[in-house]
């Protein structure tokens, strides 16, 4: 869609690049290295092969990838690496902006339309940095007679609560996961039942009638699915004997639960779909009906805000979903090991010895406990969009009936499953399988 | 040892504060490159599709699907005894189910009667 600008010049191309290097390598020499030489006698620097480092020998590793490996992995280890980087926030907000795109892509091939196309060279794959630019230099309007900390408080307590979410769900064996609790499964309850809360505050506080509508919407359909929710996981408990996740992860490897507990399945993804408001429960912010809901209000960065923590919601009720019931992490290993002489004693090709140093930096059972969780991850966040290209919404006399009637029976119906394959020797200690 | 238990939830609240710091910024900036105009008070008002809004925001909600949530305060937290239950079932002797069935039926007959009196529109 672009044209090369009309006073192109490959020369002056070269040159610009050659001017970037050029300013980069000198402020780099002049203020980079002894900016970094006086932070690092502030901080306390980690023990490489046996022996304490000095701001000397931190600088020497930008050169030595031997003493990069060790450095790069101390830090993968830690857990602001693992808060901000990979089980958690950077992770699952990655995985939240993929979402956006292929929602936006998947829901215009449904409906025969392009989607986002314009912005970046490859299917507009950019448009999602371009909606953010929009967002964050819109100007951002409050109501006047507003609850105005409240209401301002009200986008970032939602991604932080999503966050925390995020923050118990295990990622890779190993202890890939941000918070290992061994009540794991009640945490992620009770910071589920934050929600609703959140969506109350934000929509009393903006005082408006609109925000209020589809909060008191919010608030009963989350109330009402989150006894199904619960109790559908209980299946699961009764025959793994345990509410850490990891554990349950562990618990599938040689078969999934969804195989034994079909039912307590289906019923865990509607009240999921119930819990993420998303079609055919999109009631509190239903457009047709009450303009946008609850975020009625909400404008600029606010909005973006609150879209990101559904978001990263989403990415985090799908992956709960793969844990207890599709294995998590668990699959063929896609690749065969790595040769271990390789990682030892480097590649021999007649005198030459080439040693890479780099190579077992990443775990390679980690890598493809990643990979399988991804994939399914993805496919059970491609089947939590595929109903908003298909379905109507419901309404909320049915939604309420559904949720209390018909999946806290089926609920039910579950347990007793479970408890059968129990006691008739199925599953669980001293089972056949 | 209790603090040690405790001391296992501080990284759920250290990824909370975390993701506080990382999008509080967010709006921050916004505040600052976004334009600012208070030249009209019409634009303050809330958003009812153009009208100029008539009463308070805060309105009367109808209370027919009240009794769902009060519903709600009374069997979340029998969900949660059952996984006090279920989490120790493996090591309970198999005698010990049977009052747990007793007490499934008394929260299956409250459920019923709080469902008919839900029912009962003209009574809400």
């Amino acid at each position: 869609m672009s044209a090369i600008a009309p006073k192109f010049r490959f020369s002056y191309f070269l040159r610009s690049i050659l001017d970037n290097v050029f300013w980069i390598i000198t402020l780099l020499t002049l203020v980079g290295i002894p900016l970094a030489m006086v932070l690092f006698f502030y901080f306390e620097l980690p023990v490489m092969n046996n022996n304490l480092t000095s701001p000397y020998l931190m600088l020497t590793t930008i050169a030595d990838p031997s003493r990069q490996v060790p450095l790069l992995k101390s830090i993968m280890h830690s857990d602001f690496f693992r808060i901000t980087a990979f089980p958690g926030f950077g992770f699952a907000a990655l995985l939240a902006a993929a979402t956006i795109f292929i929602e936006r892509k998947m829901l215009a091939k449904l409906q025969l339309r392009v989607g986002p196309f314009y912005c970046g060279k490859i299917e507009g794959i950019l448009q999602l940095a371009g909606d953010g630019l929009k967002l964050i230099s819109k100007e951002i309007i409050i109501p006047a007679k507003a609850d105005k900390p409240i209401f301002w408080a009200a986008p970032v307590l939602f991604v932080a609560t999503a966050a925390a979410f995020v923050a118990l769900i295990p990622v890779a064996g190993g202890g890939w996961v941000v918070a290992d609790v061994d009540v794991g499964l009640l945490a992620v309850f009770a910071i589920i039942g934050f929600f609703p809360v959140i969506t109350v505050l934000s929509a009393w506080s903006a005082n408006s009638k609109f925000p209020f509508i589809g909060g008191i919407r919010a608030l009963h359909q989350m109330v009402s699915f989150e006894i199904p929710l619960i109790l559908s996981v209980l299946g699961i408990v009764i025959l793994t004997g345990s509410l850490n996740l990891s554990e349950i992860v562990q618990s599938q490897i040689h078969y999934w639960w969804i195989v034994f507990l079909p039912i307590g399945a289906i019923v865990f993804f509607i009240a999921m779909l119930a819990e993420l408001e998303r079609i055919p429960f999109d009631l509190p912010e239903a457009e047709s009906e009450i303009v946008a809901g609850w975020l009625t209000e909400f404008s600029g960065m606010m909005y973006g805000l609150v879209q990101l923590g559904s978001y990263v919601k989403l990415y985090a009720f799908s992956a709960l979903f793969v844990v207890l019931f599709l294995g998590g992490w668990n699959g063929p290993m896609i690749w065969p090991p790595f040769p271990e002489d390789i990682i030892k004693n480097g590649i021999v090709m007649g005198p030459i010895t080439a040693h890479i140093p780099g190579l077992p930096l990443l775990d390679q059972q980690m890598i493809n406990d990643v990979v399988w969780f991804v994939i399914k991850t993805m496919g059970v966040i491609f089947m939590i969009l595929l109903p908003r290209g298909v379905f109507p919404r419901i309404r909320i006399d049915l939604l309420l009936h559904i949720g209390w009637y018909k999946l806290i029976g089926l609920c039910f119906v579950n347990i007793f499953i479970a408890l059968g394959l129990l006691y008739a020797g199925v599953l669980g200690p001293g089972g056949i399988l | 040892m209790v603090g040690e238990y405790a001391a296992n939830f501080s990284h759920v609240l250290l990824m909370f504060g975390f993701a506080i710091v990382a999008v509080g910024p967010a709006l921050l900036i916004s505040r600052m490159i976004s334009p600012r105009k208070r030249s009209n008070p019409v634009k303050f008002l809330p958003m009812e599709c153009g009208q100029v809004p008539q009463g308070e925001g805060r309105t009367h909600f109808m209370m027919q699907y009240y009794s769902y949530v009060l519903m709600f305060v009374v069997f979340d937290v029998m969900a949660i005894f059952l996984y006090a239950w279920g989490s120790s079932l493996l090591s309970l002797p198999k005698t010990a189910t049977l009052p747990i069935i007793a007490f499934l039926g008394i929260m299956f007959a409250a459920m019923a009667f709080a469902l008919y009196q839900s029912k009962r529109r003209n009574i809400w």
